[in-house]
């Protein structure tokens, strides 16, 4: 194949060069992601367990694990931690979120600094905001309860207790990611254009219905990409539930990505926690599948 | 709660006095810092009480002389040697990512393909997979290849986040980089790499250098793969933070030293990438 017999063997030389730039990146792509989702699936179907390690190829009950899973009331249980701290932590980032930006949205030099300041909890990392937070939650040390206690209102152990906990999670989880609801609602307001709010102001139009029907449909889209993005990722919830409850107490913090991290490296049961994984995957895939639809619909609009 | 409405509605002028407008400016400049000073008051309360004296570390009385022997403590024990794991793992990961990730990124970019969008598609799937889906497998496998408990295994598993994190962002910086150069060069006889390497890549090297910053902060960030990969040998910093916790009794006031040591280059990267925060973000969450 000379280089200079015409434009089809030029242009054959081209798609060559460029696919030998993109083949690394796919193989190992390929090594890291497929591999791994193949042999968990396969690891799934197995009764895997650090004390009979032959168990690695038994598919003698290729859905066991899974059958297991559905009268197993840990799991069935974590499930439901998940859902309670998923919907509280993401509709309370997206009001606080959406609070911030409002009060935030207006031209001003302090205000871009003060904007800035708001993007530090989210942008730390997850484990020193679980050390901020294990600091406020702990009596002994917190400066809340000490305030509190000044006041004649003494508080007991937040997280240790079984019917708080998990909203003290909550509470952490808010703080951490509301900066991202505030950041994206931000960038939405300042796309909004002034004639509508001009005309509706001199319609007489008050600040609630200015908002009400004018900026909020202008920001719903945003709102929801920044709901199912939130959504997907507090499934992922981890360090701030390890520092804080480990779980407990009980299984009152014990969300299902938490559940299988005990199953797989507390127990060793690697085949079971597979599985755990293996559901988790296809439930992240589904609200995915649902934010790439709301994304291309939200494209349309411009 | 839409005063921008109002603001935005006349264009800003000198007030000769104080006017029911200045004075609502200045509220809700009042109200901001208080709202900031909140909502910041449990992250101040941590770095404050890093530089306590140990004897003193519960106080509350701000007015106390600001000593640096948490810090001190921390260098003389372990941690120093998991920072130092941390630093090589994120290193490590981010400069293999960018060197497959990049070229690869500018493949995507140029080259008019038919399954473009499904490989656009799968990258962007790996972003989204719940890390325990990749810590069980990885955690099988290397305990054949005998990686567990080293850095190359912590900058290996770093891949599946920071490789895709390149290609996504980098397809898109060389996406707004015009091809009319590049192609000029290709019929002078240059070739596609050739002209990627004197062209394309200096044009987009800002995005490379953002795009670098996003990978070492989500790899330094890490404490799940790195709690369960990692034992002693190749321990990182944040797992470190942990058992101080969980082993060493509570000592407070080194928690929070080595609290605010890890978040330090965070606070420092974050501040040169900012712009390019929401591009990364969108990409999948910048944290896992």
């Amino acid at each position: 194949m000379a280089a200079s017999t015409g434009s089809a063997g030029r242009a054959w030389n081209r798609s060559h060069a460029f696919a030998l730039g993109l083949a690394p990146a796919l193989v190992v792509l390929a090594a890291i992601t497929l591999g791994p989702a193949i042999y968990l699936v396969v690891t799934s179907l197995t009764p895997l367990n650090l004390v009979d390690p032959k168990s690695a190829l038994d598919f003698s009950h290729p859905l066991g694990n899974y059958r297991d899973a559905l009268t197993d009331s840990r799991f069935l249980n974590s499930v439901w931690v998940q859902a309670k701290l998923s919907v509280a932590t993401v509709v309370l980032q997206l009001a606080a979120g959406l609070a911030v930006a409002l009060l935030l949205n207006a031209h001003s030099r302090v205000l871009e600094a003060i904007r800035t300041a708001f993007l530090i909890p989210m942008v730390l990392p997850p484990i020193v905001v679980a050390v901020i937070w294990k600091v406020i939650y702990t009596p002994d040390v917190s400066p809340l309860h000490r305030a509190l206690a000044a006041i004649g209102l003494p508080l007991g152990s937040l997280i240790t207790n079984a019917g708080t906990a998990i909203w003290a999670i909550v509470v952490a989880e808010t703080w951490e990611w509301f900066p991202f609801t505030m950041l994206m609602t931000l960038a939405a307001l300042q796309m909004i254009p002034n004639d509508p709010l001009e005309a509706a102001a001199i319609d007489g139009a008050n600040r609630w219905q200015l908002f009400r029907y004018i900026v909020l449909p202008y920001v719903r889209p945003t709102l929801v990409v920044c709901g199912l993005f939130r959504l997907i990722d507090s499934i992922k919830a981890f360090p701030l539930i390890y520092v804080l409850t480990n779980g407990g107490p009980g299984t009152a913090t014990e969300v299902t990505n938490y559940y299988g991290f005990v199953q797989a490296f507390n127990f060793s049961y690697w085949g079971y926690g597979s599985a755990i994984a293996t559901m988790m995957v296809a439930g992240v895939f589904l609200l995915s599948l649902l934010v790439g639809r709301l994304d291309r619909g939200v494209g349309n609009r411009d | 709660m839409t005063s921008h409405a109002a603001a935005l509605a006349q264009p800003p002028r000198a007030q000769p006095r104080v006017s029911p407008r200045s004075i609502r400016r200045i509220l809700l400049l009042g109200a901001a810092v208080t709202l900031l000073l909140l909502v910041l008051f449990p992250f101040v309360w941590m770095l404050q009480m890093s530089l306590r004296p140990n004897d003193d570390i519960m106080g509350y009385n701000l007015r106390f002389v600001p000593t640096l022997e948490n810090y001190r403590a921390l260098w003389t024990g372990n941690f120093p040697k998991s920072f130092a794991n941390s630093v090589a793992a994120s290193l490590t990961s981010t400069v293999l990512s960018l060197a497959i990730g990049v070229p690869a990124a500018y493949a995507l970019s140029r080259w008019r393909f038919r399954a473009r969008r499904a490989v656009a598609m799968w990258i962007l799937a790996t972003r989204m997979a719940p890390p325990i889906a990749f810590t069980i497998p990885f955690f099988l496998a290397y305990r054949y290849l005998h990686l567990l408990d080293t850095v190359t295994g912590l900058a290996i598993i770093y891949l599946t986040f920071n490789l895709a994190l390149v290609i996504w962002m980098m397809q898109s910086f060389f996406d707004s980089v015009p091809r009319e150069l590049e192609e000029a060069a290709w019929i002078d006889g240059c070739t596609i790499w050739g002209a990627f390497r004197r062209i394309a890549l200096p044009l987009a090297a800002p995005g490379v250098a953002a795009t670098g910053v996003l990978c070492f902060i989500l790899s330094w960030n890490d404490f799940f793969f790195a709690l369960i990969l990692t034992r002693t040998q190749a321990m990182t910093a944040p797992v470190a933070i942990v058992n101080f916790m969980q082993y060493e009794g509570w000592e407070w006031g080194k928690i929070a030293a080595a609290g605010s040591l890890v978040m330090l280059p965070v606070i420092v990267f974050t501040f040169f990438v900012r712009s390019y925060l929401v591009r990364g973000l969108l990409a999948g969450g910048l944290k896992e």
